[in-house]
């Protein structure tokens, strides 16, 4: 029982950390990016090749690149880096030149391409075989699966927490105003001589930091990840969260992670009546998708709005 | 050379496809101004309809206006449902973006409870490659490029001698003014929508054809192909989509000759991206016209 509840606590705090870091991309500034998952692959991958080390001998099938033996963080945050390293390569240049509708469609695509290559070109990360056999994050091989659970949900609590309060203070910086206002009218902001898309761009870095820390997370406590595990399809799931729990809001960000994406999931995973197994995944997409439309037609600012951190008390004499 | 001109023939096909389904997106862009994220899944929808149809005993043929005939009712059931409540509203585009995603899921995942994921095939195969002129074809290719010419020819016929077509280019071309002219607003777009669900139903049975497999995911994996076709013609310019889907189709197919044949929808999504980078302005000016 503990254990499903450690289980349940790590994965909402990883689909958290993931919709707190699209939040800083589509909350804060309006700007679509459907290729949110692509870049948890890449921290993820990272992640794993530079703390795994070379393939055993015995079935020497698995070809990556690096295979370096660094400890658990530090793997960790390289993989956030090079995250967040092919975040500012893509969309320093597409920020700063597309509508927000055609950017969806351009992060679409490079998802699509970034994936295709991942799976197809052996050399880099084995291709559709995926890496298996990833070295737990601390404390080598003893701990038990429970035990270790844990200790990702400590881990998972606590860097979700540092990045909620890095959201909270950029929201409330200069650069999370010249954003928000970006996003009502960008052609107010241009006539009061401001220009946001530097800012953006580097949301977009940091959301990306957050999704690299995410997919470490997450390959750490799977021991296993290929291509399978990142399918587009993926980040559409996560800008359903985001939608529905309130974009532009931190804590909209937070609920839609652990009740649309984990809550849905486990409510249609014990609902027998309709039906075999394999549909349960399928129930759980209908139902986002309509809980997406509702919310979307009767309360589009989700279901905490972003207005409501403004009740939080000023610091300033206003 | 011999594999470059074998290679055109293919890219031919696969154009003829990619026409008939940007087309249809092209069209109902050019009406109601935002982008479909669920068209690749009204292409897979006609496709099953038409699948069950003919493993009933159905005439191959009728099945396939079948397909179409119940995936046009689906697109307009998600205008009524979905998007047109919306749109009364005025919502941002990217609002209408995402409630399509949200139409997208349930049509996908609607699609995988009703038949399975299970590949399923049709009763009548494309046949056995024939010698026509340079090119390496089967008869399935003939007739499905055959029926992606006539139906566009049909579509052209319409959109330009008829009073409807003319009331529907009025529309694309300034809403307002149609509305004003006596041009009952909400049925144009609900016949909109029904067309372009025929063509796009048409579209998704010819793509199982030539993949050979039919798979809840074979329109969503097809979808970003057919934006390519539509945003090199200009979206929402029907004419010139099917100009887009001659380039997209050629490209794809004979950079499979050069490159692993495993990256060739990859370069349909790279030439996406170059294209909305290199020329944003280009596509912005043709937002809302017919041509």
């Amino acid at each position: 029982m503990l254990f499903f509840l450690t289980d349940l606590l790590v994965l909402g705090c990883i689909n958290g950390i993931m919709v707190v870091g699209l939040n800083l991309q589509y909350g804060y500034s309006g700007l679509l990016n459907f290729a949110f998952y692509a870049f948890v692959a890449v921290g993820a991958y990272v992640a794993a090749v530079t703390t795994m080390g070379p393939p055993p001998s015995n079935f020497g099938v698995e070809t990556y690149i690096l295979q370096w033996s660094l400890p658990g963080p530090v793997g960790l945050l390289l993989g956030g880096l090079a995250a967040a390293a092919v975040g500012g390569l893509v969309f320093s240049f597409t920020v700063p030149r597309l509508r927000s509708d055609y950017l969806g469609i351009v992060t679409v695509a490079a998802a699509f391409i970034i994936w295709t290559f991942i799976n197809n070109f052996i050399p880099l990360f084995d291709g559709a075989n995926g890496l298996f056999g990833i070295p737990h994050i601390i404390g080598g091989t003893s701990l038990s699966t429970e035990e270790y659970s844990l200790v990702m949900a400590g881990l998972g609590v606590i860097i979700l927490s540092a990045f909620i309060w890095a959201s909270r203070r950029i929201f409330r910086s200069p650069y999370g105003r010249l954003l928000r206002a970006t996003r009502e009218d960008e052609v107010v902001v241009a006539s009061l001589g401001r220009k946001a898309w530097h800012a953006q761009v580097w949301v977009y870095v940091a959301g990306c930091f957050m999704g690299g820390i995410a997919g470490g997370l997450y390959v750490f406590y799977l021991t296993a990840w290929d291509p399978n595990s990142f399918l587009p399809l993926e980040s559409f799931f996560l800008m359903a969260a985001l939608v529905i729990g309130g974009s532009g809001n931190y804590w909209g960000a937070v609920l839609g992670a652990f009740v649309i994406l984990e809550g849905v999931n486990e409510v249609t995973r014990y609902v027998p009546t309709l039906g075999s197994s394999a549909n349960a995944g399928s129930i759980r997409a209908i139902a986002i998708g309509i809980l997406l439309i509702l919310i979307l037609r009767f309360r589009p600012a989700g279901l905490i709005p972003e207005r409501w951190l403004h009740w939080y008390p000023r610091a300033s004499s206003d | 050379m011999n594999a470059l001109v074998v290679a055109i023939g293919f890219g031919l096909v696969t154009s003829a496809i990619v026409a008939l389904a940007a087309v249809a997106v092209s069209l109902q862009i050019s009406v109601t101004n935002f982008i479909n994220f669920a068209y690749g899944d009204f292409m897979t929808f006609g496709a099953y309809v038409a699948w069950m149809a003919d493993t009933h005993g159905v005439n191959f043929f009728v099945a396939v206006a079948l397909g179409g005939i119940a995936t046009g009712l689906l697109g307009v059931a998600a205008n009524y449902l979905v998007f047109r409540p919306f749109m009364r509203r005025g919502v941002r585009p990217v609002t209408l973006l995402i409630a399509g995603l949200g139409v997208a899921f349930i049509v996908q995942n609607g699609i995988i409870i009703l038949w399975g994921t299970d590949p399923q095939q049709f009763s009548v195969t494309i046949g056995d490659s024939l010698r026509v002129g340079p090119f390496l074809l089967t008869t399935g290719d003939l007739v499905i490029v055959a029926a992606s010419v006539s139906l566009l020819a049909l579509l052209h016929a319409m959109l330009r001698y008829t009073k409807f077509g003319k009331s529907l280019r009025a529309l694309s071309n300034n809403l307002d003014l149609a509305q004003a002219c006596g041009i009952n607003v909400e049925r144009m777009i609900a016949a909109t929508w029904f067309i372009c669900g025929i063509l796009t139903a048409v579209a998704g049975v010819a793509l199982v054809m030539e993949e050979g497999g039919l798979q809840p995911s074979v329109g969503f994996n097809e979808l970003f192909v057919v934006f390519g076709a539509v945003i090199l013609g200009g979206i929402g310019r029907p004419y010139g989509a099917m100009v887009g889907a001659l380039v997209v189709g050629l490209m794809t197919e004979i950079s499979a000759i050069y490159v692993n044949a495993a990256y060739k929808t990859a370069i349909a999504f790279g030439i996406v991206i170059l294209l909305l980078l290199i020329r944003p302005q280009g596509i912005f000016t043709a937002l809302g016209k017919t041509y």
